[in-house]
């Protein structure tokens, strides 16, 4: 195991039981991973495919059926790991009651902080969301977007080394993704450890270095995202100032060397298109793992 | 007054929370027990390790609590209440008083029902608005927080779940407190503004001081209960009218601070004046057995105390309690210690009879073991009074009934071995106490007097009188007619002391001057110190007494107290006054002995009883004010209702809303309604076979339960152990279920205008609740941490 690793998992699995201890549901089978420091890891797969729980798993929420797994070198079950960690859930499961400024101080004063520094860590976290002038209001009379952000806002009031965010732009406005986004980004300049889960694959293309697809509990890809987009056989040239004596001249040169009906780019396979084609091959050829040469290797529309 | 005080013993305490504390500690081993074995069971071996784990990792929890989070997750709960609106109920509260106000306020009532509805219903509106509130606070902010996830923000932070446990206990504390202090405050002030002005002086908070209870039967011995008239719900024992038949009371601790100020009638009989005394109230009931068509007018009865302070009583009032022990306690009782001495010899050979029937090999027969029961205790009692009285004269009387009881003993512990020589023994001693009574038989009843003060008899007021309080006022310094034996003390001590100084005699007659010095020195009115005198020269002229170096003596060396003793039983010192011998005595230096202070109650009147119970007569101590006693019986509400936060918390970190409030509810309603009557399951006497299984057998065997089952040994001692499994989960269970009377008691004593006593109500009210603390705490706090948070 290395030193750098975050989140360490071993062969972690999840059996949903009803009250009777009957199995309702494997969410979770034999995943295994690693985040190292630093870096920003996309979980991602169709809705159901047990993201979140192996999220919570990891804070201590769930227990798993089986497996092992540390974070930041802890075990999940310890509560002294969260100091270090900020979570923002699925959905902000905030008190509604309480206003702004007073959820931050509620969860501030769970963290060893003093009082000047968590009211300033609350002011600017504050600022950094956009919610200077709403930071009075009951939490209840907040838009969807405004309690995703109070909600990232408590996530970060410890000023934690991994922060775990749960579909992080869902219902996000375009500013606001785009924000979210650079935060991330931001977080990542900063040395800290990102991981999220998310549906908007272009968000996760943008920010993510790494990234895991589940598929029914399953992991189907897990690698870098550079390597896993790239389509290595083709080239693309792309240019907005090609005039069009140039691209015949191109032409020419495609032509002499016997290249017919060629789009002169290299181009990268969206996100997207991986995604439906994991979901797709996994439906047809389960338990399967594939390699990132695999994924790569196989042009869009050709599986 | 009919509600009963058990008296309260650390000791008793002790015992509760020790056995509170076992079941505790037995039902959490079986939880970590059974969480052990679950764990092994599911993960095998690895099992252990994950237990281990989790136990330490607990452990660990609970020994890093932060008062920091604990705090925040207080003022959230806090927040969370007020914000919520749980401050409505004030706005019910605030309704009920305007329309009470309209209703309750009837000034045709007698004051003191008055104050006392009102108290009532303040003290009832503010718990039965406050128990929903607090059942759904308690029973429901967990569950919803876990519901709505917003747990899951919580968690996710370094806080301990037994730390958002004691901050959801603790927050509903401060709500409830907030909440009932400000209604109490409002209560407060609406009951002093809505009572009549004539009804408020009746707004006190009055300190009794209860005493013990025993009685003497029509034969004037001591039985543990009077007379039943029939009713057997009357918790009151019933004393005969006209009888030597007595209700005793015995206070403990009476000392100057027990006394009250209370109006006399002045000494020249102008007016009156305020003077220290005590105060005793009582409420006593009467059974007539003439019935009201035989006499058209309900007699009235009339009731009398006796202040009496009775070494002799004391130190020999146990032998009472044997038939053949008797005699010799009445007899020491009148100080008739040679008749004693005589009893004695004849007990002691009985023992020797039965020493001898021992030795013939034959049964002891003489001597039942109950009576040397009783004779090792009341032997031994005697022996102990009469040390304790650090009198010398006393010390060999002490000393043979100590040996008396000494021997009892032993006796009674070689009772087996059949032998003659504990029997030979304990004659022996009898033989010698006897002989000890009988030579000081003089100084014995010289040392110890007894001082009985008969009050005038009095109208008992009764229920259907409109009021049953009876109070009476006896001045410290109380003035009574003497008895012949207080008499004759009396006149033996001035003569003794008059004659030391040579001033009883003046050449060969009386000094003239005596009947002056009588009335100043001794206790004798002008008219008793003449008599005295008369009948004194008469005696001297007759030779019955005689003068010799100036000093003035009985002819035949008889003690002066032996003299007058005598000359009162001749009736030849009959009070010339109207009123009787009348003396003063000192209600604490002479009536109390290490301040108990016994008060006998009589019923003057032919053919009716006085029904008596413990709190039916008590001293009232100095009133305090009316808020000291509300105030209390406030804090016993709060008690109560940080019990149900804590219950409810508890439960519900397991279960959800709906179901903690129905474990809470019930846990309320048996520990309110039905802890007695576990109790008295428990204990009721046992019968062979009586659980189910016996009972099916002992019907199909059709025997009855106190023949028992026809079965092999085996099979017996395995039913009855499967049979004794539902009791052992009913004493659990009962020790369990907080004992929620408790916290009741303290509003009983406000609306029936007492002081609420600490060690009786607040006192067990607040180790009930901080018993449960901790341990619920625990519980709750390992329930939410081996959890998992969803609620699907
Ligand atoms: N508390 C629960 N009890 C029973 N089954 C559950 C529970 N929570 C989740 N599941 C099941 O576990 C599986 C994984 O759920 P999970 O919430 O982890 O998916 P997800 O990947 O986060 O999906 P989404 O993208 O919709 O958020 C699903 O089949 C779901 O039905
Ligand atoms: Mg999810």
């Amino acid at each position: 195991m290395s030193n750098d690793a975050v989140i360490e998992i071993r062969n972690l699995s999840k059996v949903y039981r009803d009250f009777w201890g009957r199995k309702k549901v494997q969410a979770v089978k034999s995943l295994s991973m690693d985040v190292k420091k630093g870096e920003v890891f996309g979980l991602l797969g169709p809705n159901g495919s047990g993201k979140t729980t192996t999220m919570k798993m990891l804070l201590g929420l769930l227990f798993p059926t089986s497996g092992e797994m540390t974070i930041l070198g802890k075990p999940a079950s310890d509560v002294s790991k969260n100091e270090r960690i900020g979570y923002l859930p699925e959905e902000s499961y905030l008190y509604r009651f309480l206003n702004a400024d007073e959820t931050l101080d509620f969860y501030g004063r769970l963290f060893k902080m003093g009082s000047a520094e968590r009211n300033r860590r609350a002011d600017e976290l504050i600022e950094m969301v956009g919610l200077a002038k709403a930071r009075r209001r009951q939490l209840k009379e907040y838009s969807k977007g405004m309690t995703r952000r109070i909600g990232l806002a408590q996530a970060l009031i410890n000023d934690p080394d991994l922060v775990l965010l749960d579909e992080p732009t869902s219902g996000l406005d375009p500013i606001g993704t785009r924000e979210m986004k650079d935060l991330i980004l931001r977080l990542k300049a900063q040395g800290k450890t990102v991981v999220m889960c998310s549906h908007q694959l272009a968000d996760v293309q943008d920010v993510c270095d790494r990234i895991a697809v589940l598929f029914q509990g399953e992991l189907k890809v897990l690698g870098r995202v550079e390597d896993l987009l790239e389509v290595r056989n083709e080239t693309q040239i792309r240019s907005s100032s090609l005039s069009e004596a140039a691209i015949s001249e191109i032409r020419e040169v495609l032509k002499k060397h016997n290249v017919s009906d060629a789009v002169v780019s290299r181009p990268r396979a969206d996100l997207e298109e991986l995604f439906l084609r994991t979901v797709r091959e996994s439906g047809e050829r389960p338990g399967r793992r594939f390699t990132t040469e695999e994924i790569a290797g196989k042009p869009g529309g050709q599986a | 007054m009919d509600f009963d005080v058990a008296p309260f013993t650390l000791q008793s305490a002790a015992a509760g929370v020790l056995s509170w504390l076992s079941v505790v500690g037995i039902l959490t081993f079986m939880a970590v027990l059974i969480s052990f074995l679950l764990s092994v069971a599911r993960n095998g071996a690895g099992g252990i390790g994950i237990f281990t784990k989790g136990l330490l990792s607990y452990l660990e929890d609970v020994g890093s609590l932060s008062p920091r989070r604990i705090l925040a997750l207080t003022n959230l709960t806090l927040k969370e209440a007020i914000r919520r609106k749980a401050l409505l109920v004030f706005a019910v509260f605030a309704v009920l008083l305007m329309f009470a106000g309209w209703f309750l306020t009837n000034s045709n009532e007698r004051a003191e029902l008055q104050v006392g509805i009102h108290i009532a219903f303040i003290l009832q509106t503010i718990s039965w608005l406050l128990l929903p509130v607090v059942f759904f606070l308690s029973c429901w902010a967990l569950p919803e927080d876990i519901r709505i996830r917003s747990l899951h923000t919580v968690v996710t932070k370094p806080a301990r779940r037994i730390e958002i446990v004691l901050g959801r206990i603790f927050g509903m504390w401060i709500v409830t407190f907030i909440v009932l202090v400000s209604m109490g405050i409002i209560g407060y002030v609406w009951i002093v503004r809505q009572l009549p002005p004539e009804a408020k002086n009746q707004l006190t908070c009055r300190v009794p001081l209860f005493g013990y209870l025993h009685f003497l039967d029509r034969e004037g011995q001591a039985a543990m209960n009077g007379m039943n008239v029939g009713d057997v719900w009357d918790f009151r024992s019933y004393i005969e009218g006209n009888s030597p038949g007595r209700g005793v009371f015995s206070f403990d601790g009476i000392d100057e601070s027990s006394l009250v100020f209370g109006t006399q009638t002045a000494a020249d009989g102008s007016g009156t004046v305020q003077v220290p005394g005590l105060m005793l109230e009582c409420r006593f009931e009467a059974f007539r057995t003439v019935k009201g068509s035989e006499s058209s007018i309900i007699q009235g009865v009339q009731a009398q105390y006796t202040l009496s302070n009775n070494p002799r009583e004391t130190a020999f009032g146990l032998f009472a309690g044997s038939s053949l022990l008797r005699p010799v306690g009445s007899a020491l009782r009148d100080a008739q210690y040679k008749t004693g001495a005589n009893r004695l010899e004849e007990i002691a050979a009985k023992v020797a009879t039965d020493s001898d029937s021992v030795k013939a090999g034959a049964e002891a027969a003489e001597v039942k073991q109950n009576d040397y029961f009783v004779l090792r205790l009341a032997a031994a009692y005697a022996a102990d009074v009469l040390r304790t009285r650090n009198d010398a004269a006393l010390t060999s009387a002490a000393a043979a009934f100590q040996k008396v009881s000494d021997s009892t003993n032993d006796l009674l512990n070689r009772m087996s071995e059949k032998s003659a020589e504990p029997y030979t023994a304990l004659s022996a001693a009898l033989t010698e106490l006897a002989g000890v009574l009988t030579q000081d038989a003089e100084t014995l009843n010289e040392h110890l007097p007894r001082l009985d003060v008969v009050l005038p008899s009095f109208h008992v007021a009764e229920y259907h009188e409109g009021s049953a309080q009876n109070i009476n006022f006896v001045p410290r310094v109380v003035r009574f007619s003497a008895d012949a034996e207080t008499q004759s003390r009396s006149l033996a001590a001035v003569f003794e002391a008059l004659n030391s100084k040579n001033q009883l005699v003046e050449g060969d007659a009386l000094n003239p001057n005596l009947p002056g010095l009588l009335h100043s020195e001794g206790e004798l009115s002008e008219a008793n110190a003449n008599l005295v005198t008369e009948v004194l020269s008469e005696q001297l002229t007759s030779g019955v007494l005689k003068v010799a170096d100036g000093k003035l003596s009985v002819a035949d060396g008889q003690r002066w107290l032996q003299y007058f003793d005598s000359l009162i039983q001749k009736n030849l010192l009959v009070s010339a006054d109207s009123e009787g011998w009348m003396m003063e005595r000192d209600l604490i230096n002479d009536l109390t002995t290490d301040g108990r202070l016994r008060v006998e109650v009589s019923c003057v009147n032919d053919q009716m009883y006085l029904g008596m119970a413990r709190p039916d007569l008590f001293i009232r101590k100095p009133d305090r004010a009316f808020l000291v006693g509300y105030t209390k019986a406030l804090v016993s509400t709060a008690l109560m209702l940080m019990l149900i936060v804590i219950l409810g918390v508890t439960v519900s970190c397991i279960v959800k809303g709906p179901v903690a409030l129905f474990f809470t509810l019930t846990f309320f309603i048996v520990g309110q309604f039905f802890h007695g009557f576990m109790q008295a399951i428990l204990y009721s006497t046992e019968l062979k076979g009586t659980g189910a299984i016996a009972s099916a057998i002992m019907g199909a065997q059709h025997r009855g339960p106190s023949v028992g089952m026809d079965v092999s040994e085996t099979t017996q001692r395995v039913v009855e152990g499967i049979d004794s499994i539902p009791r052992g989960l009913l004493w659990a269970f009962s020790q369990i279920v907080p004992d929620f009377t408790a916290f009741n008691a303290a509003s009983g004593f406000v609306e029936n205008g007492f002081d609420v006593p600490f060690a009786e109500t607040v006192v067990p009210a607040s180790m009930i609740c901080l018993g449960f603390l901790i341990p619920c705490v625990l519980i709750a706090g390992a329930l939410l941490k081996f959890r998992e948070l969803e609620s699907k």
